[in-house]
């Protein structure tokens, strides 16, 4: 890579690529969901209803920060709510019929790997386009989930081992802390590697990255083998919070942690974005439900309202962003 | 790349598409295995059964060309099926249960349209936000519960034929037609694969993009209530969930026919293809009647196959 | 003349006794469910499976691919119709959007049985199927006697608009209409999801500081919100649904208190069997509504094992399990 093409393609140097005013932006709007909420209801500001928000948050996060690799890449991953469901039962399987819960991290783990990175294979080399690639892989692993589980569930987890989804340490819910750490990880791989600066250029203009000599190919197994371990972490991080596998419990997963993705300001058309804003745009949206339920919102009325909420979220997005083309 | 194609892309015939040699193995491997496949009744089936998919996949393909998305499609086809119950219901004409659910979902798709064109939104946030709306619409309009006793005029929608032909089929014709004739052989066409392909020339001609997407996006609303009326006539009954996903299949039949993503180009019949393609292979595999796991996993190998053939195609 | 009339007779009664041998042993029996996912409708699979290898039958499940899909199922009826099974085992989706796809079936000549939730309209050989609205009114009604009457309640419902979610929720909310002394604080939907009833309970936990019980209307969801209480350091008393493994054991350790029997199995042996029974011109019943049973620590027994193991009831003993 050359000084000039180096320069064109680097990222802006500060630590938030995207710009941080979209960030304070971003962070003011679920400030004033939360001073809205703690008007509204009593309930919202207790310490046990923040640490819940920040725990079913971090759910989100974790299968959300993965795609944001993919959709910086201008990629897609639909298969992640099934790659969960899948990780999950295996992994669940591996539990039982082991009685090792590190056993079965590491096949939730690699479950998840295998399936991104063979996303990553049909999106490189046979060059699927990404929608399709993952739509496709969700049909097919929603078939070996639906055959595999026969309609029943795995339950009934060992003590220790659930400590990961429903445990605490010093007060704080441990999915917070994994929270933390992949946040960290997240925003310094994205920023401040050589490869993380690689994955946005991918993104930018895919032809001149390829030109400048970054190997795409490579990167975009990367990410998309990463979306899908995220997904497998996730996976273990549920089992051990539900105490449970089932067959469906991706379903209503991926959409949602798409759009906090893009409510976190990341574009799908690449090179813009990152993962501190996913982790922003996990928390508007887990707020929203939050605050549903705590007003005992009529049903009915949930979809309405975030909805409306996503379509606001990002328009003032819009609003602010008239510099960036 | 970047010029304004007015016909469809190269000569199909030298090129066999990925979607018609996946059509064609389908048509093949059922003919021989799946007892009944070739029967008039269960041809008539298949081409039923894929009318309300096409009527959602062709305002899909353009809107695809436009470089856009419309995820809220199943989410208003919903909501216009359940306008179309009420209104029939309260008026006992099914003419004003079709106008009333074309407007509602033209209403959506000039949200839609809007929210992409003039605000700027992506277009997957802006539909994800309007499917939410128009779900919330149903539930609420409905209450949750299926709506009842609809007059007769608008289940004879499903079931009476014209010369033989099922009317859901003929209008499933009528509106390829009028897709055709509007992408190949209007202006306006010109202009849609211009908003893909080259924005700017549109800006040159004096043209406003923004007004034009959001015709698109209109057209769309409007196809989503056109086949609201063929959901409620095939239920008798208005439901709030009955359509909501469709738009995916509606996506992938679009994208598995040869319509691209990225370029401004587009193939209407390729969409086609791709709606009979996924009918056939639900159709064939339920007359095998394999477990349902494996029918689930074929829609997906089906998707990334017929893409894959595709891009063996444009390598070579 | 008289020999060879006599023989044709013969031959004509033998071919008759032999096609109709031939006729009950390949009798196919085509059987629809809502999902591949709920362990009811497994159960009602095994059910149907285990009663049609015992009368000699052969069975074919359509599972729409999609859960729950209205479009997928009337698809399914329109491709089942043209394969012309011997008879129609049916749940519907939706119990009056089927009803056009019935209307298909009976003008077809094919012989259905209605089981799980009672359709709206077309012509069909016999309901078996269980109330939902009194299981939800029983369960309930054992939750509050176990709460003494008293305390505060929160509702879990399941999917907005489902019919089985309205009319359990029906019951639970007549069962607290009898106990003046509880309170309902809040009636929330976890759309049958473990995951969101867990959510939604944690939630409700916030804004609410004293819970007393938990009407759940299914058992995924019961567990999830024993999850979320187990999370919590806190307890209640949760009801679920359903009667699933899951739940037997969580009754069996003592987190839940009981689940309503909506047993699946059961109707799926005896929608089977009045099919098969119908199609040998044998005596069937019209309508067989299963009685409400509330499972608890005092008599899960029975209920303790897996749907693979259990065995169909005799059609005497189907008698009188529940004829209204």
């Amino acid at each position: 890579m050359t000084d000039l093409t180096k320069q064109a393609f680097a990222p802006p140097r500060s630590m938030l690529s995207g710009g941080a005013l979209q960030i304070f932006y971003r962070l003011l709007a679920a400030l004033l969901i939360c001073v809205v909420l703690s008007f509204l209801s009593d309930s919202f500001l207790s310490l046990g209803n923040i640490l819940n928000v920040l725990r079913q948050a971090s759910l989100m996060f974790f299968i959300a920060s993965g795609l944001t690799l993919v959709i910086l890449t201008a990629g897609l991953d639909l298969s992640v709510g099934a790659n969960v469901a899948l990780s999950a039962c295996l992994a669940g399987t591996v539990i039982h019929q082991t009685g090792s819960p590190a056993l079965g991290v590491l096949t939730g783990l690699a479950t998840g790997g295998i399936i991104g990175l063979l996303n990553g294979v049909m999106v490189t080399a046979l060059r699927i386009p990404s929608f399709i690639a993952t739509y496709g892989m969700l049909w097919v692993l929603n078939g070996l989930t639906y055959w595999y589980m026969a309609g029943e569930t795995i339950h009934g987890f060992p003590p220790g081992f659930r400590q990961i989804g429903s445990g605490y340490l010093f007060g704080l819910p441990i999915p917070v802390y994994l929270l933390l750490v992949f946040l960290a990880v997240g925003t310094i791989f994205a920023q401040r590697t050589t490869w993380g600066q690689e994955i946005y250029a991918t993104g930018a203009n895919p032809v001149a990255a390829r030109l400048s000599g970054i190997p795409v190919a490579r990167r975009l197994l990367l990410v998309y083998g990463v979306s899908g371990t995220m997904a497998g972490l996730a996976s273990i991080v549920f089992l051990a919070r539900l105490n449970s596998a089932e067959a469906d419990i991706g379903e209503s997963l991926t959409l949602p942690a798409i759009a906090a993705v893009l409510i976190g300001g990341t574009s799908l058309f690449g090179g813009v974005g990152n993962v501190f804003g996913t982790f922003v745009g996990a928390l508007i949206l887990t707020l929203v439900l939050n605050g549903m339920n705590l007003l005992s919102v009529n049903a009915s009325w949930q979809p309405l309202v975030t909805g409306v909420i996503v379509i606001l979220a990002v328009s003032v997005d819009m609003k602010t962003r008239r510099r960036t083309p | 790349m970047g010029e304004a194609v007015t016909s469809p892309p190269g000569n199909p015939l030298q090129r066999i598409p990925g979607v018609a040699v996946t059509l064609g193995l389908l048509v093949v491997l059922f003919g021989s295995v799946a007892p009944g496949f070739l029967s008039p009744a269960n041809i008539t089936n298949v081409l039923v059964q894929s009318t309300v998919l096409t009527m959602l996949a062709l305002p899909m393909t353009l809107i695809i060309m436009t470089e856009g998305l419309d995820l809220s499609m199943g989410a208003v086809l919903t909501l216009a099926s359940l306008v179309v119950a009420i209104v029939s219901l309260a008026t006992g004409s099914m003419l004003l249960g079709l106008g009333a659910a074309i407007l509602a979902g033209a209403a959506f798709g000039i949200v839609n349209g809007w929210l992409v064109a003039t605000l700027g939104i992506p277009p997957f946030v802006a539909t994800l936000g309007t499917l939410g709306m128009a779900q919330g619409l149903s539930l609420i309009i409905s209450d949750g519960q299926s709506v009842v006793g609809i007059p007769h005029s608008v289940r004879d929608i499903y079931s009476a034929t014209i010369v033989g032909v099922p009317v859901p089929v003929v209008m499933g014709l009528i509106s390829y037609a009028a897709f055709h004739i509007l992408l190949y052989h209007t202006r306006f066409g010109t202009y849609i694969f211009a908003l893909g392909g080259n924005r700017e020339a549109l800006k040159y001609a004096g043209l406003v993009p923004s007004r034009l997407l959001i015709a698109v996006y209109a057209l769309g609303g409007m196809m989503a209530g056109v086949a609201g009326l063929l959901m409620t006539a095939r239920m008798n009954s208005g439901h709030p969930t009955a359509g909501l996903g469709l738009e995916f299949d509606a996506i992938a039949a679009v994208a598995v026919g040869g319509t691209s993503f990225e370029r401004g180009n587009g193939w209407l019949f390729g969409t086609a293809l791709g709606v009979i393609a996924v009918g056939v292979l639900r159709n064939g595999l339920n007359l095998m009647a394999l477990p349902s796991s494996i029918q689930v996993a074929s829609v997906g190998l089906l998707v990334i196959a017929a893409l894959f053939f595709d891009g063996l195609r444009s390598r070579s | 003349m008289k020999e060879y009339r006599k023989l044709i007779c013969a031959v004509l009664v033998l071919s008759g006794g032999f096609a109709a041998g031939a006729r009950a042993d390949s009798e196919t029996i085509a059987v629809f469910t809502k999902n591949q996912t709920n362990p009811f409708f497994q159960a009602v699979r095994v059910g149907a499976d285990a009663a049609a290898k015992g009368l000699g039958a052969k069975t074919l499940h359509y599972i729409p691919t999609k859960p729950d899909s209205i479009p997928e199922q009337l698809s399914q009826i329109e491709d089942v119709v043209v394969k012309k099974p011997s008879a129609i085992v049916f749940t519907p989706v939706d119990y009056k959007a089927m009803v056009p796809g019935i209307e298909k079936i009976n003008e077809a000549g094919i012989p259905a049985v209605n089981i799980t939730d009672r359709s709206a309209g077309g012509k069909f050989l016999s309901f078996v199927g269980a109330d939902d609205y009194s299981i939800g009114l029983e369960t309930a009604r054992y939750l509050l006697k176990a709460l003494g009457g008293k305390g505060n309640v929160v509702i879990i419902e399941g999917v907005k608009g489902s019919l089985t979610s309205v009319d359990r929720v029906r019951g639970f909310n007549d069962a607290l209409k009898e106990n003046p002394g509880t309170k309902l604080l809040a009636s929330q939907p976890g759309n049958y999801q473990r995951l969101q009833a867990l959510q939604v309970m944690e939630n409700l936990m916030q804004s609410n500081s004293q819970i007393d019980g938990v009407l759940a209307a299914n058992d995924a969801m019961a567990v999830g919100a024993i999850e979320a209480l187990d999370g919590a350091n806190r307890k209640a008393q949760v009801t679920g649904i359903n009667g699933t493994r899951e739940a037997i054991d969580a009754i069996k350790s003592g987190k839940l208190l009981a689940s309503g029997d909506y047993n699946g199995f059961v109707q799926g042996c005896v929608g089977t069997m009045i099919a098969i029974r119908s199609l040998r011109g044998q005596p069937v019943v019209t309508e067989i509504m299963l009685k409400p049973t509330v499972i608890t620590k005092d008599n899960y027994q029975p209920y303790d094992v897996p749907p693979e193991s259990r065995v169909c009831p005799s059609w005497d003993e189907v008698a009188k399990v529940g004829t209204k």
